[in-house]
């Protein structure tokens, strides 16, 4: 591999990589708060870049119930996006009022709720399949050159509107503009997560009850809506990862996020199950790995983030960030 | 009208009954001990008070409403604060963080704002922040607010415990077995300290405790519990001389 090569595939490693990050850190956020895995997480993914391809106001395909339907309007690609997102978080909310909160109410094994969850999520990928039919979509390019644009003024020759070229080295390393998107909404999304966390109420009131729920509903805390909350953050995060792949890849059905749901189970488990620094990182470890498969390998990608996984759970079983669990007897 | 009474609250666990119709009244400002031999109920009659376990039967009123059926945290908001037996802190939140969760209840600014860092919210954060540390300093630990709770001492965590339990501005305060695992030095301290912040808040007490010394000289009034039932209530003299309670600690 040339160092060229080397450089642009650590690029799209970045790009992925922090999309598995945002991804996963859904997972996390659930995890820290109920110890169990949502595995839902995957469908609310999907369900966020089909709402977001709805509200760009693009008529869907020939089959299906809502076939060649369209909304009577268009939203400029960020604010679909951020309703996308909203109704994505919604979605999960939802999620947990049918999946999870009748089982915790009757003190239900943590594994039935995980059963239920996986219920859950086939039927949405199915109702998605009923409604919109099992065709691949992608963002109108309209679309996405409206957000695209803003960036071509910090590179005035603009001969190529959906790439920069970094004249370093010969050949060029060619990064695409919608990698520069995903990974700096990726970012960003990271920094505000860990703000609200660390630095505001409900943040501390998350922390609390991830650590002791009892305790916190003595201490006035309401866990139920404090879970409900956290469900919504988890949906909206997972939405937006599932644009920003839908902007990179396209939509490709509705089994779009299955796959992608666990590819997020490697990242978390990699990191350490309820770590959020362990999140990121084992989002970008496998992005990175992932990416660096050289070519003729490729169709072995997956295998790659398994294979990582494998290793580095025989060297630390609690994964790269986790905390060892002390098995009380 | 008494601040809390408990009207023949009765828990059973399958074949056990580990509260058995227990029936007292706790007036305003009262430090009220609840002593018993181990498994007597005491910690089970916490938890019936605090809404982690509901009442199989009988009635819990605080000030005069029944609360039986209410969920932990409203019974929080309602004014009633607990610590526990074996320490419950937030162990990898600081002792500040601790504290300042508690005052989650008596906070207003949505979560909107406390991102945006409103004014109005950055007022709050302000006020909530000196409140806690002076909570901190009241009990002691003034110095280590930005220290993680895991790691204080045994002693610390459990002022600690009382710190944050205050927090909430509770009008009844339940301290479970607050001087386990203290020397006779800071159980004197805690002593102090519980008699300060009852004046201070003009708090209502009701304490689990096992060491006699203690119970005696800080209590106004002692119910003893055994096997779930109320065998004794009154005066510490009086209980003290109690046939039925020597009976139950010393066994036939």
């Amino acid at each position: 591999m040339t160092t060229n090569l080397f450089f642009q595939q650590v690029a799209n490693g970045l790009a992925i990589g922090s999309v598995y990050a945002i991804f996963a850190l859904g997972y996390t956020l659930i995890f820290s708060i109920l110890g169990i895995i949502n595995f839902a997480h995957g469908a609310v993914f999907t369900l966020g870049a089909y709402f977001t391809f709805t509200l760009t106001g693009t008529a869907f395909g020939f089959n299906g119930l809502l076939a060649q339907q369209k909304l009577p309007f268009s939203l400029w690609f960020p604010l679909a996006l951020l309703g996308g997102a909203l109704l994505a978080g919604l979605i999960s909310v939802i999620i947990e009022r049918l999946a999870f909160r009748p089982l915790r109410r009757r003190g239900a094994d943590s594994l039935l709720t995980l059963v239920s969850s996986l219920g859950l999520a086939v039927a949405i990928v199915n109702i998605i399949q009923f409604l919109v039919g099992a065709e691949a979509y992608s963002y109108p390019s309209s679309a996405l050159n409206d957000i695209l644009t803003p960036f071509l003024f910090l590179f005035p020759d603009g001969k190529v509107p959906l790439a920069l070229r970094v004249p370093l080295t010969e050949p060029p390393i060619i990064v695409r503009m919608v990698q520069v998107v995903i990974f700096a909404t990726s970012i960003f999304i990271l920094i505000a997560l860990t703000y609200l966390i660390n630095g505001t109420k409900v943040g501390k009131a998350m922390r609390a009850v991830a650590e002791d729920a009892t305790t916190s509903s003595l201490l006035g805390i309401s866990t139920d809506r404090l879970i409900q909350f956290t469900f919504f953050l988890s949906g909206f995060v997972g939405g937006i990862a599932g644009v920003l792949v839908g902007m990179s890849v396209g939509i490709t059905g509705p089994y779009f996020g299955i796959a992608f749901g666990l590819k997020g189970l490697a990242v978390i488990v990699l990191g350490g199950l309820g770590s959020i620094p362990g999140a990121v990182l084992g989002g970008l470890v496998i992005g990175l790995g992932e990416a660096l498969v050289p070519a003729e390998y490729i169709g072995y990608k997956d295998a790659v983030a398994f294979a990582v996984l494998f290793i580095v759970l025989l060297i630390r079983p609690q994964g790269l960030l986790g905390r060892v669990f002390i098995q009380k007897v | 009208m008494s601040i809390f009474e408990s009207r023949g609250a009765t828990r059973r666990f399958g074949g056990l009954v580990a509260v058995d119709s227990v029936s007292f009244a706790v007036e305003q400002g009262e430090i009220f001990g609840l002593i018993g031999p181990n498994g007597a109920g005491k910690t089970t009659m916490f938890n019936l008070i605090t809404a982690l376990t509901p009442p199989t039967s009988g009635q819990l009123l605080f000030q005069g409403q029944n609360i039986v059926g209410k969920q932990p945290h409203q019974i929080a908001a309602m004014g009633i604060a607990r610590t526990f037996q074996n320490i419950r802190l937030f162990g990898n939140l600081s002792a500040l963080e601790n504290v300042k969760v508690a005052q989650h209840t008596h906070t207003h600014a949505n979560v909107f704002a406390g991102i945006l860092g409103t004014p109005g919210a950055r007022e709050e954060a302000r006020r909530v922040e000196a409140k806690a540390r002076e909570l901190l300093r009241l009990v002691g630990l003034g110095e280590s607010a930005d220290e993680k709770a895991k790691n204080f001492s045994y002693g610390d965590q459990r002022r600690l415990e009382i710190a944050r339990a205050l927090a909430l501005e509770p009008k009844l305060l339940l301290l479970d077995e607050p001087g386990a695992g203290m020397n006779p030095n800071e159980k004197g301290i805690l002593s102090d300290l519980i008699r300060q912040i009852r004046d201070q808040f003009n708090l209502t007490i009701i304490l689990i405790e096992h060491h006699v010394p203690l119970v005696m000289g800080l209590c106004d009034r002692i119910a003893v519990l055994n096997f779930g039932q109320l065998i004794a209530l009154g005066k510490p003299a009086e209980v003290q001389s109690d046939p039925a309670v020597i009976d139950a600690y010393l066994g036939d």
